[in-house]
């Protein structure tokens, strides 16, 4: 009686829900998908760098630590191939979110010294590469959200009863999430400091 | 001990409230301009609603006005954002709307654009329409000619933008249900005359050519007129096989209700009753202040 009832379970299991199968799928093809424009977003930014770049050095070429340090940053984000591969591989994934961040930090610094030079931020085309710029670090959070709310989903799928023994059958794992690089740094408020840095001394 | 009792259930309550006002509400759609701030006049209301719908009539994109007082802390990227998505201005795939979000008392605004109106206007055209025609005339006071303003050249920007055809305005009027009943009636109609003059295969027939013609000349798809056509023939004929007296008093009888179920008219091309098409959002546009 028992082999009669577990057998019924399993077709019923089967042919009315396919025990979660379709949802795995779909649920992982919309994980491909939001990864595909977080990718395209970062690339987005990653070709307005070079033009930046040009535009400040015409204005501010001394600066050629912060400038250098960008086009590295960039360099080494272009070096990295982030196919939907990297979702299942958490060190690939690690890597390609330390490179963007090196990046974005890159940038950040790059922004800051840039509020030295008055006719640089007044430059037309600077403009241009400001606007260009915010508009792909908004697209790029928009990107990531939305990544992250597919993978919530696709891990809910996968842990929840019955999906989940499913995906154990056919070996599904959690899907990497976004994580913040260095938590306790930026729980800490920044300190606002007013002076302005004293001038190089000369050399003699 | 009965303070401390209190004290907990009060901090309890706290908990469920504080999450609610973490975030402002998204205001509703109850027009192509929505201002929770009195700042603009009927009048200028009008005349803004007015340009909008004949944008919409003439290229089938779809921009809208939203004046908040301010957005409680919360970024006007996120907050446009917000709006966006459940408002869903523009046409479903086609993604061709805007949306121009004033935060007033924040001094703050944004263009937030589609995907699809991404190549017309651009961050930097948002960026230059929010500099050189929305802020200047804020700066003075004039919000409604700066909106004005602002909303001329986004629809001079869309207007030389290839999108794809808008819908004739009234086959906009019915929200054509394909399992609405009411073809399903009319089948029952015409098959028992066409039955009689034509005997039962090509009177079956017959009738899905009669309602595949109907459906087309009223809706204007043809696949969907095919579709219903091949239904209402094999309906027909099925319908032969049903006793005569219990057909006829049926049909009688679902009339009344199907024909009240039929038709769910959401008219878009008038003033009466806006609503988004559906069209999604990527963060596209630019903010500005004054």
């Amino acid at each position: 009686m028992r082999k009669f009832f577990t057998v019924l379970a399993t077709l019923s299991c089967l042919s009315l829900t396919n025990c979660g199968y379709n949802a795995i799928q779909t649920n992982d093809e919309q994980v491909k998908a939001s990864w595909s424009e977080v990718v395209n977003q970062y690339q987005r930014r990653a070709d307005l760098v070079p033009n930046l770049v040009n535009s400040v050095k015409g204005f501010a070429q001394q600066e050629k630590d912060v400038l250098l340090g960008v086009t590295n940053a960039r360099a080494k984000v272009g070096s990295i191939q982030a196919t939907p591969e990297v979702l299942n591989d958490p060190a690939a994934f690690q890597k390609f979110t330390q490179a963007q961040g090196e990046l974005s930090s890159a940038l950040s610094r790059l922004l800051v010294v840039t509020e030295n030079y008055p006719q640089l931020k007044s430059d037309a085309l600077f403009k241009d590469l400001m606007t260009q710029l915010e508009g792909t670090e908004n697209r790029i959070t928009v990107a990531r959200n939305r990544y992250i709310k597919s993978v919530q989903d696709y891990n809910v799928g996968i842990r929840t009863f019955p999906n989940n023994l499913t995906a154990m059958v056919f070996g599904y794992k959690d899907k990497p999430n976004f994580t913040v690089a260095n938590e306790k740094e930026i729980s800490v408020a920044p300190k606002v400091d007013f002076n302005p840095t004293p001038a190089p001394a000369p050399s003699k | 001990m009965k303070a401390a009792v209190r004290a907990v259930l009060v901090a309890l309550l706290l908990g469920w409230i504080l999450p609610a006002l973490a975030l402002i509400t998204v205001p509703q759609l109850t027009g192509r301009v929505v201002d929770q701030t009195g700042t603009l006049s009927s009048g200028d209301i009008a005349q803004l609603t007015q340009k909008l719908a004949d944008l919409q009539t003439r290229k089938g994109s779809q921009i809208a006005v939203l004046i908040v007082p301010t957005t409680d802390g919360e970024a006007i990227e996120q907050f446009s954002l917000r709006v966006a998505e459940a408002w869903k201005i523009g046409r479903k795939k086609v993604d061709d709307g805007a949306l121009l979000v004033v935060a007033k008392n924040d001094r703050r605004l944004r263009i937030e654009v589609g995907y699809g109106l991404e190549g017309a206007i651009t961050d930097v055209t948002s960026k230059r329409i929010i500099d050189e025609d929305i802020t200047p005339k804020f700066k003075s006071g004039d919000f409604a000619g700066g909106i004005s303003a602002g909303v001329n050249r986004m629809i001079g920007l869309i207007n030389g933008e290839k999108l794809p055809e808008p819908e004739p305005p009234h086959w906009d009027g019915f929200n054509f249900d394909v399992f609405n009943p009411f073809w399903l009636f009319f089948a029952f109609v015409i098959s028992g005359v066409f039955r009689h003059a034509l005997g039962r295969l090509i009177g079956s027939i017959a009738t899905g050519g009669a309602v595949a013609v109907l459906v087309w000349f009223l809706f204007g798809g043809l696949a969907a007129a095919l579709g219903i056509g091949v239904l209402a023939s094999i309906v027909a004929f099925i319908v032969d096989f049903l006793p005569t007296a219990g057909s006829s008093t049926s049909g009688g009888g679902s009339s009344g209700n199907s024909g009240g179920s039929g038709w769910s008219s959401s008219s878009s091309s008038d003033s009466g009753s806006f609503s988004g098409g559906g069209g999604s959002f990527g963060g596209g546009g630019a903010s500005g202040s004054w």
